[in-house]
């Protein structure tokens, strides 16, 4: 026999062609972790090693290779992270594939090969997979699909149909010893025989509820104390071979109850469930008892996922492989009936954080028509509402004052759009919305809160009316992708006929503000501006726009939304044109306070998961003299009560206290900043924050200094700046 | 492979039965996006017999076209659902995590995305 070495523990241990690792150091006369029963089948945690650095690596799954590296796990508590490695260097994943088949069997056992055969001969093709051959079977998800860990990277196979063929697991025991060294299952101790490896003195034990404890030195079981003829009867034993039973393999098949998985041969087969745990550890992986079960049970833990999650028993490595029957055991001894295992859920094997990881994408931050125009412009790009947006264009204060005194253009191709069209178009909307709906004249546009069932607000927008039968909605950018869902359901759940078109994506949007606004759209072609909250469908520098006029910035305001195509032209010609009245972009930083002096909030910011109007001060955006809407319920029965919450606005002299900042009365805390700004053109900090206690302080603490609650808006109040 | 291209239609949604029936104009490549949502490419216009019917010009798509080898080697890992390799699949869903659509013809494969989110599907593919 040919052979090798591999460096267990810094020291070389021999091994033979076809060893696996655990089987190489068991013939080394050593134990690939601290001790427990060795079941060399996949199914336990207790072989478990850092092998050539990877850590909880199943070294009876594992070859024996030359100059192979093998270390222990601590006794107690996690391998330690390899500090050795440089933690910014992005490791090399493996490679995923993604394959079809018609038909997998996992296992390649009797059941599996019978399985496999039969499927084959119905004209299917069969990919069976199995531990012996490499496949490494990681879970089963809904699709089927099964994942598979192999030496060569990550596969993902796509199936119509999974037969689970696992077969069974043998039993290990619990009672007091059962982590000592030596202790092997019966297929253990043949394959170890098998491979010519020495146990020495082998005591059998065939019956578990005659096992009363085993006992040892130095780590190393040197007897078994067994029941025998009603008298406790001591052997001494180099080893200890367990065939106590089995309990079937089925974790797989529990992973997923999609109709296309189906279970065969012993994994499918019941089993007697073993005695009752007396003592000893039942969870060698997590470490956790039996006196801990009993422990959980007596705190009402009476449930098995109850017990479980109580004493993480069946959490570990293992997942439930060894534990499992003897919690179902323990259980049913208390309640009389035998529960069901409890939920198997993936990975069935620990997987390094590259394989966890392998080709799974992060979100992807969409990028406006004018995201190089940005750039170009010297324009810091932030990440906001799932969209690329510029926060400033180096200057934030001068693109305040652009606004606020000449005219500036602003990016808001993010915003939410959508069109909707259809007989019952003016119904839907005055159920999803809280403000009246049919009185909006075709050209006129109304701001809009969007509601929840219970009234908590969850967006915001405008209404814009085209024609008796056709609107366009908008919604904030974060809110755009929840909200056409919101909409799109509610309109099947109500069978109303209406058309819906998400154009967020295919429209860009140019907000061109100040008060020198309709003199820039002039000098473009658009003689006539729409009024405020009007609307109008015009060529603007050549280019077909919808004309929406409205106001975030607290300025004369007009929203260009046109064919995403032709943004560039568009914004190159506004600013073209613009340029002799220094017109200037602004970004989100200017813009954020801009709407803060306004007063207006922006939902999720501002707000939070069960804000309503009243809370923030917006119940003139609410008509309860309506019959119905999305809310109305909520609002109609919480009205009356009181309510301790309340958005204010909070002045203060100054530079502005960072958002998030505590709002505090008497030396406690009663709320805090969601929005803060200071003002160059107030000369102050403005800011809105939450009270969350009554009564309503008029003086507040912030960063150490006093605070004014104050009304908003804080400028322009009569808003003659936004209809100027 | 070529690089990406804008796409241009005519986006339509209407009652899917107008939608069954209509006459599309010749040299129109319908994309059927949902039973009532139709992306119609290569056209300026169409018409549908639907009073109600929402009809815009939809110039926010960009396309990547594969050979069917390249597509396999390149795409297919970054699919995490079955894609059929028939000709005239349509599928949609994340391709390395960007909403996509997938278009199989007996040349090959065309993804189709929002324009928008063309960058991260160009990075994320190595198209």
């Amino acid at each position: 026999m040919s052979g090798g070495r591999i460096i267990v523990e810094g020291r070389p241990a021999d091994y033979v062609d076809g060893d696996t690792v655990a089987v190489a150091v068991v013939r080394a006369g050593e134990h690939p972790h601290h001790g427990g029963t060795l079941c060399l089948a996949g199914d336990c945690g207790n072989c478990v090693a850092v092998v050539d650095g990877t850590a909880f690596v199943r070294t009876c799954q594992t070859p024996a290779t030359a100059g192979l590296v093998v270390r222990r796990h601590p006794a107690v508590g996690a391998p330690p992270l390899d500090h050795g490695r440089d933690p910014m260097a992005a490791p090399a994943g493996p490679t995923v594939h993604h394959d079809d088949v018609d038909v997998i069997v996992v296992g390649a056992g009797d059941s599996g090969v019978a399985a496999a055969a039969a499927a084959r001969a119905a004209g299917h093709h069969v990919l069976v997979l199995d531990d012996g051959t490499g496949d490494d079977v990681v879970g089963v998800y809904p699709g089927p699909t099964v994942v598979v860990r192999r030496a060569a990277g990550i596969w993902q196979y796509h199936a119509d149909e999974v037969v689970i063929a696992t077969g069974a697991a043998e039993l290990h025991p619990v009672c007091p010893g059962n982590t000592l060294r030596g202790l092997y299952t019966a297929r253990a101790a043949a394959a170890l025989r098998a491979a010519g490896v020495d146990l020495g003195t082998v005591v059998e034990v065939a019956d578990g509820t005659s096992l009363v404890r085993l006992d040892g030195d130095d780590g190393r079981v040197r007897s078994v104390t067994q029941v025998v003829d009603g008298r406790e009867c001591t052997t001494p034993a180099d080893a200890v071979v367990f065939a106590l039973g089995s309990a079937p393999r089925d974790r797989l098949a529990r992973m997923s109850d999609d109709a296309g998985v189906r279970v065969v041969g012993p994994a499918a087969a019941r089993f007697a469930l073993p005695p009752c745990p007396r003592d000893g550890v039942l969870c060698p992986c997590s470490g956790s008892t039996v006196e801990d079960l009993r422990g959980g049970w007596d705190r009402g833990f009476q449930h098995l996922e109850l017990l479980k999650r109580s004493t993480l028993t069946g959490t570990g490595t293992c997942q439930g492989s060894v534990c499992g029957p003897h919690l179902q055991a323990f259980v049913a001894d208390r309640l009389g009936a035998e529960p069901a295992p409890f939920t198997a859920r993936p990975a069935s094997r620990q997987l390094t954080m590259g394989e966890a990881g392998a080709q799974v994408h992060l979100d992807a931050w969409r990028r406006t028509a004018l995201h190089d125009e940005h750039l170009a412009l010297g324009a810091r790009m932030d990440r906001f509402g799932g969209w690329w947006r510029p926060w400033n264009y180096g200057d934030h204060e001068a693109e305040y004052w652009a606004v606020r005194e000449g005219v500036s253009l602003g990016d808001v191709s993010t915003l939410g759009k959508m069109v909707v069209s259809g007989p019952d178009v003016v119904e839907a909307l005055e159920r999803l919305y809280p403000t009246h709906v049919a009185d909006i004249r075709p050209g006129r546009s109304r701001y809009v809160l969007l509601l929840n069932e219970r009234g908590h607000l969850i967006d915001d927008g405008m209404i814009v009316r085209e024609s008796d039968t056709r609107f366009v909605l908008t919604f904030t950018s974060g809110g755009a992708s929840a909200a056409e869902m919101w909409v799109r359901d509610w309109l099947e759940t109500w069978n109303l006929r209406v058309h819906v078109l998400d154009r967020t994506t295919a429209l860009a949007a140019i907000n061109v503000t100040g008060p020198r606004a309709g003199e820039l759209l002039a000098r473009v072609g658009v003689a006539e501006a729409p009024r405020f909250l009007q609307h109008v469908h015009a060529e603007v520098a050549g280019v077909p726009c919808h004309v929406m006029r409205l106001s975030f910035t607290g300025e004369a305001s007009f929203e260009l939304h046109h064919p995403v195509d032709r943004a560039v032209e568009l914004w190159r010609a506004l600013m073209d044109a613009g340029r002799s009245m220094g017109v200037k972009p602004h970004g989100l930083q200017a813009l954020f306070g801009l709407r803060l002096e306004k007063g207006h909030v922006i939902v999720g910011m501002d707000t939070e998961l069960d804000t309503t109007p009243r809370r923030v001060g917006m119940e003139w955006a609410v008509k309860m003299d309506k019959p119905d809407f999305l809310g109305r319920a909520a609002l109609a029965r919480t009205l009356a009560l009181p309510d301790h919450r309340r958005l204010v606005g909070l002045t203060m002299d100054g530079a502005a206290p960072v958002e998030g900042m505590p709002v505090v009365v008497d030396g406690g805390v009663i709320g805090h900043v969601t929005s803060s700004f200071t003002s160059p053109g107030l000369g102050r900090a403005v800011m809105l924050g939450w009270l969350k206690r009554e009564p309503f302080p008029t003086s507040v603490t912030i960063d150490g200094r006093t605070a004014t609650v104050t009304d908003v808006p804080f400028y322009d109040p009569a808003g003659a700046r936004a209809r100027a | 492979m070529p690089g990406p291209e804008v796409v241009r239609g005519v986006r339509v949604v209407a009652d899917p039965s107008a939608l069954d029936l209509a006459d599309w104009p010749e040299g129109a490549e319908v994309v059927r996006l949902a039973p009532d949502d139709a992306l119609v490419l290569g056209v300026a216009d169409v018409r549908v017999d639907d009073p109600h019917a929402i009809v815009e010009p939809d110039h926010g798509w960009v396309q990547l076209r594969f050979d069917h080898a390249a597509f396999a080697v390149r795409v297919r890992p970054h699919i995490d659902w079955v894609v059929s390799s028939a000709a005239g699949t349509l599928a949609q869903g994340l391709v390395a995590g960007v909403p996509a659509k997938v278009l199989v013809d007996a040349d090959g494969v065309r993804l189709l995305c929002g324009a928008a989110y063309a960058h991260e599907l160009i990075q994320r593919v190595g198209a």
